[in-house]
């Protein structure tokens, strides 16, 4: 018979090996040796077969720990499709073909693009929005502990200051989606911070001492309250939360053995996404604000003079990132955007 | 050691010693074309294809490395590898969310998570052994979670005490949990070295790391005397990223170099059943080098040079090995059994989670 598979047979558990040829009969493989003695006879069911991959040699496991190995990988096919199996070798021809191979390349790029710039984002949002409210005071008194240890100390604003700031707050929080009794305005001296304002899941709104000698016009301020008021309506502080946990994950999941290369070819890219996500939900913020800015009769551009003064007394010089790290966008850019009358926030 | 103790005496006239060496057969471009059509089968369906990914391209590189004129097979089922990953995702996630939340819910976490990794590493190197195989003998791993335990969570205490400097003795001793529980045919593989050469490693990268503070010293002494090169030093030193990031660079060099030297140590020290010696040639720097320009080339080209990269780099780790066997390594594997206990793959752990060694 010219259709035997010629390769070695192994002895059951063992690493001893006899030259053997392998024939298809009667819905089963028969082993014989080179003078024809039968080693081994059983179906092809109960074996398990490797996969075709490259060159490497083809594996036919017997359930006693015996295993019958050739080189001859067309053969090996060949006697499979005889026993009537379809698809033998389906992605190793895949593999084989530098058709399909383009055709791969290109598919990865943009499916890896769709799901970076809109799939994680959009499961980020959906968790966000899924994620009981209680766990939002949790998070804000942990996040605020934190910052009171590190970096905040007691206000040094005069109380009609504060008076004066908690009116204006107050008629940017009646526009909020919760009720005005949902936010609440704090004070804080931070001179490691500068000027600056945040936001706390649950409603709070940190202002830093800084940022008040820089207010020049009311609809400034309220600018800044309302992007603050607008990364808690959105969830923003979840959403980000969830994204930065994804990112390693798809990451992993995606490159799996990436690791021999090293970790920084994963953390580097999960770097800069993160920095591009939060630009975007910064830019969100800002539309926001200029339209509940809009609303309350002032004028975006006001928020936009302030941004730029903040900038000017935080960065002196050089020292502030290059766009492309930064977890805000260049202040230039939402300067002009919110001059321009941004794009109406797109509200879900 | 009990092994050589143990061994018979050499016979009085010693036969030549055989030097067999390890083989790369794999090439990038054949690689090139395995790993893109496996990666966009991952994307389209959703990660889930990520697991028979991993079991081709283990079976890949197992499969094109060669010793003695046979190749190495992974048997590993991908479904298996699948439920790992399920697995090990929700555990990132949970890990991840947890480090947000306030102590009383991250300390639990964080010491529930030190009692996994010991388990979680026992079982993932029993699973890739029993997955192993070279000549239709499966490989073994028989650390338990307690040796794991001690060798990766308790070893943290003299740690801490020396404050640090007992670090590489923990490094030592978890180079040895992994190889010296490790059998092939039920014979172990054993390695032992001193501890000052450990610290020699150590001590290198170190002045490695030392001699590239004072090289950018210098650089600021003798260049800083033209203004736009001090303007320049400035931006860049102003810059926290941009310094962080070159810090993190010369970190992750000193940290590849130690990697690759303690490896090269524990392989050079290493013998099968007492008799079969290991010798690696490498050089460490030259690793060290095919690991940054090969992370270079992976993040210029947005990763379509990996496969290149990686094939080069294995090419280099297996080809530069050897086994010197004192007697016929030949009869040696063919009188190898896999004990009865490796058949049953059942027991085999759930997980597949590389720790990289």
């Amino acid at each position: 018979m010219n259709d035997s598979l010629p390769g070695r047979y192994f002895l059951p558990g063992s690493a001893r090996f006899v030259p053997a040829r392998a024939e298809f009969r009667q819905g089963g493989l028969r082993i014989s040796d080179p003078s024809d003695a039968v080693l081994a006879e059983a179906p092809l069911a109960q074996m398990q077969i490797s996969a075709r991959l490259g060159n490497m040699p083809r594996r036919f496991s017997l359930t006693d720990g015996a295993c019958f190995e050739t080189d001859d990988n067309d053969a090996a096919d060949a006697l499979l499709k005889q026993s009537g199996r379809a698809r033998v070798g389906a992605i190793h021809r895949i593999e084989q073909s530098w058709r399909w191979v383009a055709a791969s390349v290109l598919l990865a790029g943009a499916v890896a693009y769709v799901f970076v710039v809109f799939g994680i984002p959009a499961i980020a949002l959906w968790l966000a929005r899924e994620t009981p409210q209680s766990v939002n005071p949790v998070i804000a008194a942990q996040e605020l502990a934190v910052l009171d240890r590190a970096l905040l100390a007691p206000t040094k604003l005069s109380a009609a200051d504060q008076a004066k700031a908690q009116m204006l707050f107050a008629e940017v929080a009646a526009r909020g989606q919760r009720a005005a009794t949902g936010y609440r305005l704090l004070f804080r001296s931070a001179p490691g911070l500068g000027p600056n304002a945040l936001a706390l899941p649950d409603g709070t709104v940190v202002m830093t001492d800084a940022l008040w000698p820089l207010v020049k016009a009311d609809d400034e301020i309220q600018g800044v309250f309302a992007h603050e008021i607008a990364h808690v309506d959105r969830a923003h502080t979840l959403q980000s939360l969830y994204q930065a946990a994804l990112v390693p994950a798809a990451i992993a999941i995606v490159t799996g053995d990436l690791s021999q290369i090293s970790q920084v070819a994963t953390v580097l890219p999960g770097v800069l996404l993160q920095a591009a996500y939060s630009r975007n939900l910064e830019q969100q913020a800002d539309d926001d604000a200029a339209v509940t800015v809009k609303g309350l009769g002032g004028d975006p551009g006001h928020l936009a003079d302030l941004l730029q003064r903040m900038e000017a007394r935080i960065c002196r010089g050089s020292s502030c990132p290059p766009s492309w790290l930064g977890t805000h966008p260049e202040t230039s850019a939402r300067a002009q955007r919110l001059r321009a009358g941004a794009p109406t926030s797109s509200t879900r | 050691m009990n092994d050589v103790l143990t061994a018979p005496f050499a016979p009085e006239i010693a036969p030549a010693p055989v030097a067999y060496r390890f083989q790369f057969r794999g090439t990038g471009r054949e690689f090139f074309r395995i790993w893109i059509v496996n990666f966009a089968l991952t994307l389209i369906t959703v990660g889930i294809y990520s697991a028979w990914a991993k079991v081709r391209t283990r079976r890949y590189f197992y499969g094109n490395t060669a010793l003695a004129g046979h190749t190495f097979d992974y048997h590993a089922s991908p479904k298996r590898i699948l439920m790992g990953r399920v697995i090990a995702l929700l555990l990132l996630v949970g890990y991840t969310v947890a480090s947000k939340l306030p102590l009383y819910v991250w300390i639990p976490t964080f010491l529930l998570f030190v009692g996994v990794v010991p388990w979680l590493i026992v079982s993932s190197a029993r699973f890739n052994a029993r997955n192993t195989s070279y000549r239709n003998v499966r490989f073994e791993f028989v650390g338990d979670y307690l040796h794991a335990l001690g060798a990766y969570v308790g070893i943290f205490v003299p740690v801490v005490l020396t404050l640090g400097f007992a670090w590489p003795m923990a490094h030592r001793e978890r180079q040895y949990f992994y190889i010296n529980n490790h059998k092939y045919g039920g014979k172990r593989f054993a390695t032992e070295f001193s501890g000052s050469s450990i610290y020699a490693v150590y001590f290198e990268a170190l002045l490695f790391l030392v001699a590239c503070g004072l090289g950018l010293s210098l650089l600021v002494v003798f260049l800083g005397l033209s203004d736009t090169t001090r303007s320049l030093l400035t931006k860049i030193s102003a810059n926290r990223s941009i310094a962080g990031v070159t810090f993190l660079f010369a970190w992750m060099i000193a940290y590849t170099f130690i990697r690759a030297d303690v490896f090269l140590l524990s392989i050079n020290n290493m013998v099968l059943n007492g008799r079969f010696k290991f010798i690696a040639v490498h050089s460490p720097w030259k690793i060290v080098w095919l690991w940054a320009s090969n992370l270079l080339l992976v993040l210029l080209t947005a990763g379509l040079l990996y496969p290149w990269a990686r094939v080069r780099m294995t090419r280099y780790m297996v080809e530069n090995v050897t086994i010197l066997a004192d007697s016929d390594f030949e009869s040696f594997t063919s009188e190898v059994f896999a004990p009865q206990s490796a058949v049953g793959e059942e027991i085999a752990g759930f997980f597949d989670f590389d720790i990289g060694l």
